[in-house]
């Protein structure tokens, strides 16, 4: 019997990276990533392990192709193309641990003092939102016939560090960019009534809006309760209009109101409120002053965002100069 | 005016691809009328669009005529030029003209109401966006075809024939892809500055994500391995059947996307 002496198999770490550099693996990871979103689209609360897991995998094969496949670094396109998506991958992972999503609403007047009604932070999220100043100066919302919501501006002034105050117009698809945090306008805005109070004694007198639900969007609960400060006293206010706001028949705008009510109920007391009517208490005078809007923000911080922009735009020029040499009529004509 | 020119539209359109399978089967094909019907088509459907356009004071983004519409007019535009300018892919006509056929149906079944045109829309990245799609759905549709043929006289055709083919149909696929990224791009800086986030996983992006990923699992696949012209083309034809449920099925998936709120 004739013995055949087959060459070593190569072991050890540059066996591992051959094998993760696999095109096999890659293969493998494409299909795993379309059914990782997938999962992760349906999951109530999406599946974000899952995703993390795959994107890794096939971050670590990309990278281990990139160092052991000669065809690979032989093309230059091709391997820009993959670098490309790698950093992608790396950028996407840091813009995840650095990121910042929140909402916050500001009454008409009132500056955002830093605080977040809702937020959800990446772990290596650096903190310098509470430093940032803005005061909503008001906004204008146009209506198509049928609650049908058009253009919004929202007129801002930002407080720099240095003292110097700067006027801004933001919108629908102009965000109020201040170092690095973004902060755009929302469906979500609605009236609010403002009050006084005015403690017996020493205590300070303090000012406050009440933000009623959203409207039009709920447009029949606009009530809210609230608790008057300084005090235990839960209160209770309703928003009564004779017609809506906004006209749903004809084009119309967000507009306070010229005809409404108010309707509080203190202690068990049901009293309708009209501008400058006050309610005593043991602990001070409650005084309505009048009502306001209040608008809705989201913001958002991720300072990967023109990094991931770039190296896109990378990847796509040099996957068309790829596919240009690789596929185009030349590469036809040689038979490619 | 409107309705007439679509009508006129639709009429050679249906024209086009009739001739197109006829002369498919019976082994004459008319190109030259196919391509003329075909450009009238197009001509008559540009005209019905501006008007629209012009009268309702916005493009066709909004309601599900509109979409269906502007692709027909898109899908139709785009195989035009394939079919002008590349020789190989006028037999194609008898297998892209079909799936036309399957919107342009499906179009003249909606309601074409005006729609209302919501502010994050008023961006030239919606131009974009759209545009680029277009141009991806289009490649892709050659592409598509080609592969279809491949297909479809596999066991007559020379394997060298079906070999050119199918890189004729990598060509187009190819293009798809560029286009495609370039879509997916554009539509996040969209997203970024209307929602404040370029990527959401919501249904449609989640499937124009596994659009892509097919398209490059293809292409990775064709490159690296030694694929036959068959499996190929029926890979390209499956990738085509993802996007157009991607593109076509998802609004009826998720009827809140890329809408304005109240």
């Amino acid at each position: 019997m004739n013995a055949t002496t087959l060459p070593a198999a190569p072991r050890g770490p540059r066996a591992a990276l051959a094998a993760l550099a696999s095109t096999r693996l890659s293969l493998a990871a494409l299909a795993a990533i379309a059914a990782a979103v997938v999962a992760h689209a349906q999951a109530e609360g999406g599946m974000p392990v899952l995703l993390a897991t795959v994107f890794a995998l096939a971050g670590a094969n990309l990278a281990a192709a990139l160092v052991v496949q000669p065809r690979l670094r032989a093309d230059l396109p091709l391997f820009v193309f993959h670098l490309a998506l790698l950093a992608i991958l790396a950028l996407a992972a840091v813009g995840r641990l650095t990121t910042l999503t929140g909402t916050l609403e500001l009454a008409q007047g009132e500056v955002f003092d830093g605080q977040l009604l809702a937020r959800e932070a990446g772990p290596l999220h650096p903190e310098g939102l509470s430093r940032l100043r803005f005061v909503n100066d008001g906004f204008e919302i146009e209506y198509a016939e049928g609650w049908k919501r058009g253009r919004t501006t929202n007129r801002v002034r930002v407080f720099g560090e240095d003292g110097r105050v700067a006027s801004r117009v933001i919108g629908d698809m102009d965000a109020l960019v201040v170092d690095g945090f973004r902060f755009y306008t929302t469906p979500n805005k609605g009236f609010a009534p403002v009050f006084r109070w005015v403690p017996r004694g020493a205590g300070a007198m303090q000012r406050g809006a009440v933000h009623l639900p959203s409207y039009p969007a709920r447009e029949h609960a606009q009530a809210q309760a609230w608790r008057i400060p300084g005090t235990g006293r839960d209160a209770w206010v309703m928003l009564e209009l004779d017609r809506p706001a906004i006209d749903p028949a004809r084009e119309s705008r967000f507009r306070i109101p010229a005809s409404w009510r108010l309707v509080a109920v203190i202690d068990g007391v049901r009293r309708e409120l009209a501008p400058g009517d006050s309610v005593a208490l043991e602990e001070g005078v409650l005084v309505l002053e009048g009502l306001t809007a209040w608008m809705g923000y989201r913001v958002h911080y991720d300072p990967t965002l023109p990094w991931i922009l770039a190296a896109a735009l990378l990847a796509i020029a040099s996957l068309a100069a790829f596919c240009w040499r690789r596929f185009g009529r030349a590469a036809g004509a040689r038979g490619g | 005016m409107e309705s007439a020119s679509l009508g006129v539209a639709a009429a050679c359109y249906g024209i086009a691809g009739c001739a197109a399978i006829a002369g498919q089967v019976l082994g004459r094909r008319p190109d030259a009328a196919v391509g003329g019907l075909l450009a009238a088509g197009v001509a008559a459907h540009t005209l019905s669009l501006g008007l629209r356009w012009e009268r309702v004071g916005h493009g066709p983004f909004i309601s599900m005529f509109e979409v269906l519409s502007s692709n027909v007019w898109s899908l139709s535009l785009l195989f035009l030029v394939a079919f002008a300018k590349v020789r190989a892919v006028r037999p194609a006509a008898a297998v892209a003209l079909p799936v036309v056929f399957v919107l342009l149906a499906w179009m003249l079944q909606t309601h074409p109401d005006d729609g209302h045109f919501p502010a994050t829309y008023r961006t030239l990245w919606l131009y974009a966006h759209v545009a680029f799609g277009k141009v991806f759905l289009g490649a892709l549709l050659v592409a598509t075809a080609v592969a279809g043929l491949v297909l479809l006289g596999a066991r007559r055709a020379a394997a060298q024939e079906s070999a050119e083919m199918e890189r004729l149909a990598l060509r187009f696929l190819a293009l798809a892809f560029v286009f495609e990224s370039l879509m997916l791009v554009t539509g996040a800086i969209w997203a970024q500055d209307a929602w404040g986030r370029y990527w959401a996983w919501d249904p449609l992006e989640t499937w124009s994500f596994v659009t892509w990923i097919s398209v490059a699992a293809l292409l990775h696949a064709r490159v690296s391995f030694r694929v036959p012209p068959r499996a190929t083309a029926a890979m390209i034809v499956s990738v085509f059947a993802v996007a157009f449920l991607t593109f076509f099925g998802m609004p009826f998936v998720s009827t809140a996307l890329h809408k304005g709120a109240m």
